[in-house]
């Protein structure tokens, strides 16, 4: 079983820009909904809560949110499957819907801070790139002196 | 507007918040998914990218890999939280997970492989698991030799290497990749300790110096360097480190907390002592004093059955008095749960 990423960087070039939202909210049901007349139209700048926050709302909830960049050096994606696999070994491909590089973050009821999952989750980049950095040789030969050397200062 | 605020300001609990709208509604063929991807695995105009499967030792089972036909792989990771999805242009995804390609090092997926076949004797990649088609794709070619080497003993003859796991080398090297990953969570300040705490406050406060402290950034570095490991090689690392674990610490902690509390209770009562005997200057018959008094304390809990008589012979204090008082004619708690 494979799964192939049906596109190429010509692809990803002329990828379609996509406009999202990210909603706190469970939506049973994937489907087509007039977005634009009955979301993006009532987004509204809320300075009160910071400098670049919007608030909007959802079916009375009320939603805080700002705009949110893809973190850097990464590219956002959106692929879809167009037929779902009929078993586990069935070959799968995932086409590119389109790319984004900002979307628009919301939270509900709550200012987004640093405190929030999502924001937190991020870092796990960073983490692992610190974790991916390949260890020199001259590195790792002074770690094993090293660790010889407390050993055998608490042996004695 | 004000009608819009009003309703704002007061959420009701709606278990299945949704908004279709029933009359667009219309179901999309095949679901959307979000993925970060990372600018350096992006494939040429001749590329495709895969994702595979390998076996992952943290997870103890196959997971998600990206790879690239050059032999680039990064890990998937999937955030998922309860209550999140999409709407993406006009199209809504029910699908609230975000996925992200993250890099990671191939020679830590290889240990598990060097440990279970290289412990006794050395072996070139392609001779290992030639029965599990998977991971020996993934060990002939996504392994850097050059990692490799830093947990393996490498010998070389002729076009072939062969290695040798080295558990020494591999230790050290974990260690390193420890302290890589402790000083990232230190400079990104993301909080270690293991009392939950207001993001926010710590951030804008910058507080964080002070409260977190340099061995829970090692636990943490430990974990995350653990994510990839066997559970028994990760025992090893803790050891390694000497990282006492997080219940130990709590405790010592917690200790370190009362004893705090018992020295100030002792002196509370020194300086009571003081104000009682202020004639007697004595410090010696001071100790003995509350020496007593502790071993008498002490008796009286080995000896005494829990009955009301023996409390009565110790003198009350004034708050036991007046409990005492509150609780005449009233049964004592122990009645209610005797056998008779």
């Amino acid at each position: 079983m494979s799964i192939t990423l049906d596109f190429n960087g010509k692809n990803l070039a002329k990828g379609k820009s996509l406009h999202l939202h990210y909603l706190p909210a469970k939506i049973s049901g994937d489907g087509e909904a007039n977005v634009e007349t009955y979301f993006n139209n009532y987004t509204r700048e809320a300075p009160e809560y910071g400098s670049g926050m919007l608030n909007n709302a959802l079916r009375g909830y009320p939603l805080v949110g700002e705009r949110m960049k893809v973190p850097e050096g990464y590219k956002g994606l959106v692929l879809q499957e167009t037929e779902k696999p009929l078993s586990e070994s069935t070959d799968r491909q995932l086409r590119l819907t389109g790319v984004f590089d900002e979307f628009t973050y919301w939270n509900y009821d709550k200012v987004p801070s640093n405190g929030d999952p999502f924001r937190q989750a991020m870092l796990m980049a960073d983490v692992a790139k610190a974790l991916s950095e390949p260890i020199s040789e001259q590195d790792l030969e002074a770690e094993i002196r090293r660790n010889l050397e407390s050993k055998k200062e608490n042996d004695s | 507007m004000s009608k819009k605020t009003t309703r704002s300001a007061k959420p009701k609990p709606d278990p299945d918040a949704n908004i279709d709208t029933a009359a667009q509604k219309s179901t999309v063929a095949g679901l959307k998914k979000v993925l970060y991807i990372s600018e350096k695995i992006l494939p040429d105009d001749n590329q495709l990218l895969r994702l595979d499967r390998f076996y992952h030792p943290g997870k103890g089972k196959d997971a998600l890999f990206l790879t690239n036909p050059d032999g680039q792989i990064m890990e998937l990771l999937e955030y998922a939280e309860p209550r999140r999805s999409w709407l993406i242009n006009s199209e809504i995804c029910a699908n609230g997970r975000v996925y992200m390609t993250i890099p990671m090092d191939t020679t830590l997926l290889a240990i598990h492989h060097l440990r279970k076949h290289c412990a006794q004797r050395a072996m070139s990649l392609d001779n290992i698991a030639v029965h599990e088609a998977s991971t020996s794709r993934f060990l002939t070619q996504f392994i850097d030799s050059n990692g490799l080497k830093c947990v393996a003993d490498a010998k070389t003859s002729g076009d072939l290497t062969f290695y040798k796991y080295n558990q020494e080398r591999t230790l050290a090297w974990l260690a390193l990749k420890t302290r890589h990953v402790a000083e990232i969570l230190k400079q990104k300040q993301i909080h270690c300790g293991h009392s939950a705490q207001s993001q926010n406050f710590v951030r804008s406060e910058k507080l964080s110096d002070n409260v977190v402290n340099e061995m829970d950034y090692g636990r943490m570095a430990c974990d995350i360097v653990g994510r990839y490991l066997d559970s028994d090689l990760h025992d090893q690392l803790i050891g390694y480190l000497h990282i006492p674990s997080e219940i130990q610490a709590i405790v010592e902690e917690k200790t370190a907390a009362q004893k705090r509390k018992s020295q100030v209770g002792l002196e509370g009562s020194n300086s009571k002592k003081i104000k009682l005997n202020s004639h007697d200057s004595d410090a010696a018959s001071k100790l003995k004093l509350s020496g007593l008094l502790d071993s008498k304390n002490g008796k009286d809990c080995i000896t005494s059955p829990p009955t009301m008589e023996p409390l009565k012979e110790r003198s009350m204090t004034a708050k036991e008095k007046a409990l005492a008082k509150g609780a005449k004619g009233t049964k004592s708690i122990a009645s209610f749960f005797k056998v008779n």
